[in-house]
């Protein structure tokens, strides 16, 4: 009785961090309308700040709390507002999600820069481990009431600023309606950046009193991702009802000492249960809890896409397969096979494009759906042992198949979510198998087989062989996720011309206007999960066989997260975007890093410099990543916009590509070094568009568009003019279905 | 009472949304205590009229004047403050919040919450019934009451109305503007955009006529009404 009852109290001072976390979360979703992926990381961020002065500078522990939690707490919230989140108004929920992974993946990447991961940290509970106090019969640690004690404190002070107080009725109100707020006198932004702010010093609390209780060294991605259980509290009260968040949450820790106290020990997976318990339980409180109805008007989001026509998609296919075979002749065979890898990334990425780009639904786990085909084909696909095993073609549409199912049964459940609600879903689904595939490392017997999924924490998947193509040799690899991404590609391009490409479309653009047309949603969506499900598992086997050996790191939440992030950086609605997002998270940071480290080992004297540059480039991609709140149709498009001044610039265009051949001719002659024949190209290509813009500043002050068309005759030209100041798709399939109908 | 300075002021307004301009240089002048209708059909620009008007939306030219003083890029919140009570098309309480919040947000351009909330509850005495119900949940004429009572209780110097009788009973499009009346009696002006004129001509001193982002005509009511019927057959 009285483990029973120790458990409890466990559970419950669990359960009180995930309350304090999760309730800030709530704070500013309701305030705001975002979802604030990045909260654990600023708890984590937190965390490392109060050690740094505790232990690092043996600060009194009173004025460190005083300063992280009074201080920096808040002023990282209100920062956070002022510098992004304000900036993300009419933006779709695809970019609040990533512009708020960026700020956590950079949160991430900068605390690894200043706080050495191979260093132990340890913070201790308050008032030392052996403060303990007997309450009838059951001995309970000092920090462990501290920590009840803050949640209650938080659970009424939030009770009585949300029903007691002007500040917080008004702040229940600025969601529904920012502009009705002003017209009362108030200032929005005055009351959302008080909400980060308070949401901000809740998440860093939280992170302060859990960390000594897990034990253990701090560590920045294990710190971010328990705070990130909180969501599965925060989603018990539908990101809206604070009492019903502390219940989830206290739910929540109870039933993680439980897991852990009672379930027999001889049971290896139970430590891996606990583990993924939260995403488990946000995954079923997502599918259980009723969702908000289907918006009925279409947002105005400021993202806009111009999709390819099939024709166009198919010329670029070729000419990037040719570019890239042109490229490898330049480099050696450890670069090509780098190459390689980022093209398989790219083929992930892809699979984001058709989901996100096309049909608007998001996937934040693309890479967990590629560790399913890995373990399909590495169990299933292989043939011959040691150096002369390969992959059989039968294995990879075999672990291509089975990953379609598996994000099929995946997405079933999660078919009636949206948004923000899928994205969590899906990210719940990667952590799970995260946690619990990819570290099943023991043996099973089941019905007389024995196996184990994740043999040894690495699997060994050789290259694929058809016939005389062998993946082995890295040139031959290259060319063929080359070959498969520009097929994909052109693939992609034709499925959104084609009439189920514009269901999706309809569906993305006004969920409940499609479904009044008699689209069946669930169809398509399932439909079109799969889809993106197999592609994801196709480029995550060949990532796997093209690095020779995967771990369950590989395919850590982190990482597909980075590769959402860069995608959409790149330009979700484009192929190219998926090419640019699978080529720098992929094999991107590896170079960066890598490169400068050997500058810093050439150059002794300069190492810290190069060092420091190395990492402030990984940091600076997340920034880029914050930057899609500014620019939310992503770089692909801005560089397309650039060149379309370019139009009709024949004799640029060919200057520019025989200096470019010149540039080439140079490299493979080996006049010039490779880095040298890549700054030149990146400084011609950046330079074209200037100078098309430069030979289009000619002085046209052209008609406003409203009143285009009134003084002047109604032209093609004018129209196609409107078509793209309006951001409207092209006019070409209707003028020619017009001048059918007219013949007709 | 046409010698007296006007109260709002609008002279050569233009404005947009992006790259598309929707007003073209619009002139209106609203005196003290004077009601003045917007009429015209849809798209007619009314309804961002009074979104400039309210500081919603910056004007890209022109001049916007508040009691002769030159206002251009003032913020929504800063003309709340000084006076300019704007209800906006449609929906103008927050549904999540109760009756109560609602007159509780409604407070933050310095009125008292008790004030508020005697004055609407003696106006509308629905609402003092149903004071602890969100607002969503209201009808759609109840949520227009405690839309106006914003104006009731908060003593603004001008009022700006946008549709108010959208999706109302004309009984009930009647007893709100006889609130209106009221409060124009008590000294308060009033500009208020309308798509059907019935409603609103009775009590209006000036009518103006918006059609593709100008003031094509304004004038007495009786006037207006028979330019009015041209306009929507086509003119
Ligand atoms: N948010 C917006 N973005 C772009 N254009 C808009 C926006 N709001 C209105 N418009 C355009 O501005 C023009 C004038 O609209 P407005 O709402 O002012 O008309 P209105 O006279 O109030 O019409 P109604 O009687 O239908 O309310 C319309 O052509 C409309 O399409
Ligand atoms: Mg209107």
């Amino acid at each position: 009785m009285t483990s029973f009852l120790t458990f409890t109290i466990l559970g419950l001072v669990l359960g009180a961090v995930y309350a304090i976390a999760a309730s800030g979360l709530v704070l500013t979703y309701t305030t705001s309308g975002i979802f604030n992926f990045a909260h654990g990381a600023q708890a984590m961020l937190g965390t490392f700040l109060y050690w740094q002065l505790t232990y690092g500078w043996g600060w009194p522990m009173w004025l460190s709390l005083v300063v992280v939690v009074g201080l920096a707490g808040p002023a990282m919230g209100a920062l956070l507002h002022m510098l992004i989140m304000r900036g993300l108004r009419e933006t779709a929920d695809v970019t609040k999600i990533v512009v708020t992974v960026a700020i956590m993946l950079g949160m991430v990447y900068l605390s690894q820069w200043i706080w050495h991961p191979e260093e132990a940290r340890v913070t201790e509970m308050f008032f030392g481990a052996n403060a303990k106090i007997e309450l009838g019969g059951v001995v309970v640690r000092v920090h462990e009431l501290v920590c009840l004690v803050v949640a209650v404190a938080v659970a009424i002070g939030l009770r009585l600023l949300f029903t007691r107080t002007r500040a917080g009725v008004v702040m229940r109100g600025a969601v529904d309606d920012p502009d009705l707020l002003r017209l009362n006198g108030h200032d929005p932004d005055r009351i959302a950046m008080l909400s980060w702010a308070m949401g901000s010093t809740l998440a860093v609390l939280a992170g302060i009193l859990v960390t000594p209780i897990g034990g253990g060294a701090l560590e920045a991605n294990q710190l971010t991702l328990l705070v990130i259980d909180a969501f599965a509290a925060a989603m018990f009260g539908r990101l809206r009802s604070i009492p019903r968040t502390f219940t989830g949450a206290m739910v929540l820790g109870m039933t993680a000492t439980y897991v852990m106290a009672y379930f027999p020990t001889d049971w290896t997976w139970a430590g891996n249960l606990r583990v993924s318990l939260p995403m488990i339980i946000l995954f079923v409180v997502l599918i259980v809890l009723p969702q908000d109805r289907l918006r009925v008007a279409a947002v105005r989001t400021r993202e806009r896409y111009r999709p390819p026509t099939p024709r166009s998609a198919a010329v670029w296919g070729a000419a990037l397969v040719a570019a890239v075979f042109l490229l490898a002749l330049l480099l050696d065979d450890g670069s090509i096979t780098t190459f390689a890898l980022g093209m398989t990334f790219a083929i992930v990425a892809l699979s984001l494009t058709l989901l996100t780009g096309y049909a608007g639904e998001l996937n934040l786990a693309p890479l967990s759906f590629g560790a399913v085909a890995t373990i399909t084909g590495f169990h299933f696909g292989v043939t011959g042992s040691g150096l002369a095993s390969r992959l059989t073609l039968w294995g990879v549409l075999l672990a291509v198949l089975v990953t379609a199912v598996v994000g099929g049964l995946v997405a079933l459940p999660a078919l009636r979510l949206r948004g923000l609600y899928l994205a969590l879903a899906t990210m719940a689904f990667g952590v799970f198998l995260s946690n619990m595939v990819l570290r099943d490392t023991t043996e099973h017997t089941l019905f007389g087989v024995t196996f184990s999924i994740f043999p040894n924490g690495t699997l060994i998947v050789p290259p694929l062989q058809v016939g005389p193509f062998d993946l082995r040799d890295p040139r031959t690899l290259l060319m063929t996720a080359t070959v498969l991404f520009a097929l994909i590609g052109v693939g992609l391009a034709a499925l959104r011309a084609s009439g189920y490409g514009r269901r999706l479309a309809a569906m993305k653009d006004s969920p409940a206007a499609a479904a009044m047309l008699g689209q069946n949603l669930v169809k398509l969506k399932f439909g079109v999960f799969m889809l993106s499900a197999a592609i994801a598992g196709l480029g995550g086997l060949l990532m796997a066989s093209a690095g020779g050996s995967v771990s369950g790191d590989n395919f850590a939440i982190m990482s597909s997260l980075a590769l959402v992030m860069l995608t959409v950086v790149g330009g979700i609605g484009y192929i190219s975007g998926a090419l640019f997002g699978g080529l720098v998270s992929g094999v991107g940071f590896t170079i960066m890093v890598g490169t400068f480290n050997d500058l810093a080992t050439a150059h002794p004297s300069m190492e810290s410099i190069y060092k420091t540059i190395g990492q402030l480039l990984v940091v600076a991609t997340a920034l880029i990543g914050m930057g899609v709140g500014k620019n939310p149709s992503g770089t692909v498009h801005d560089i397309v916009e650039g060149y379309r001044t370019l139009r009709g610039a024949r004799a640029l265009l060919a200057g520019a590509a025989a200096v470019e051949a010149v540039l080439y001719g140079l490299a493979l002659t080996g006049v010039i070094g490779n880095w040298w024949f890549a700054i030149l190209t990146a400084c011609l290509v950046m330079a074209l568009p200037v100078a098309g813009r430069m030979r289009a500043a000619a002085p046209v002050r052209r008609t406003p568009p409203e009143l285009a068309g009134v003084a002047e005759p109604y032209s093609d030209e004018l129209r196609e003019r409107l078509d793209r100041e309006l951001g409207l798709p092209a006019r070409e399939r209707m003028a020619k279905e017009a001048s059918v109908h007219a013949v007709a | 009472m046409n010698e007296q300075a006007p109260l709002l002021e609008l002279t050569g307004v233009r404005a947009a949304y992006g790259p598309i301009q929707v007003l073209h240089g619009v002139d209106l002048r609203v005196h003290p205590g004077s009601v003045v209708a917007l009429l015209g059909p849809n798209g007619g620009g009314k309804s961002t009229t009074m979104k400039v008007c309210a500081g919603l939306l910056p004007l890209t030219g022109g001049e916007l004047r508040l009691a002769g003083r030159r206002v251009n890029g003032i913020t929504a919140q800063d003309a709340a403050r000084l006076g300019i009570c704007s209800i906006p098309e449609g929906r103008g309480v927050f549904p999540n919040l109760t009756v109560r919040e609602n007159l509780w947000a409604a407070t933050g351009t310095g009125a008292r919450l008790a004030d508020l909330e005697e004055a609407a509850y003696t106006r509308f005495p629905i609402l003092g019934e149903r004071r602890h119900q969100l607002a969503g949940s209201l009808s759609g004429g109840q949520q227009q009451m405690l839309a106006l009572s914003r104006a009731l209780g908060t003593d603004p110097v001008i009022l700006l109305l946008d549709e108010l009788s959208m999706g109302l009973a004309p009984m009930i499009v009647t007893r709100m503007y006889e609130t209106v009346a009221q409060l124009v009696a008590e000294g308060l002006s009033v500009l208020v955009a309308e798509q059907f004129a019935r409603a609103v001509l009775p009590i209006a001193d000036t009518a103006a006529l918006m059609l593709h982002g100008r003031v094509v005509a304004s004038g007495r009511p009786g006037d207006i009404e028979d330019q009015l019927s041209s306009s929507y057959l086509g003119g």
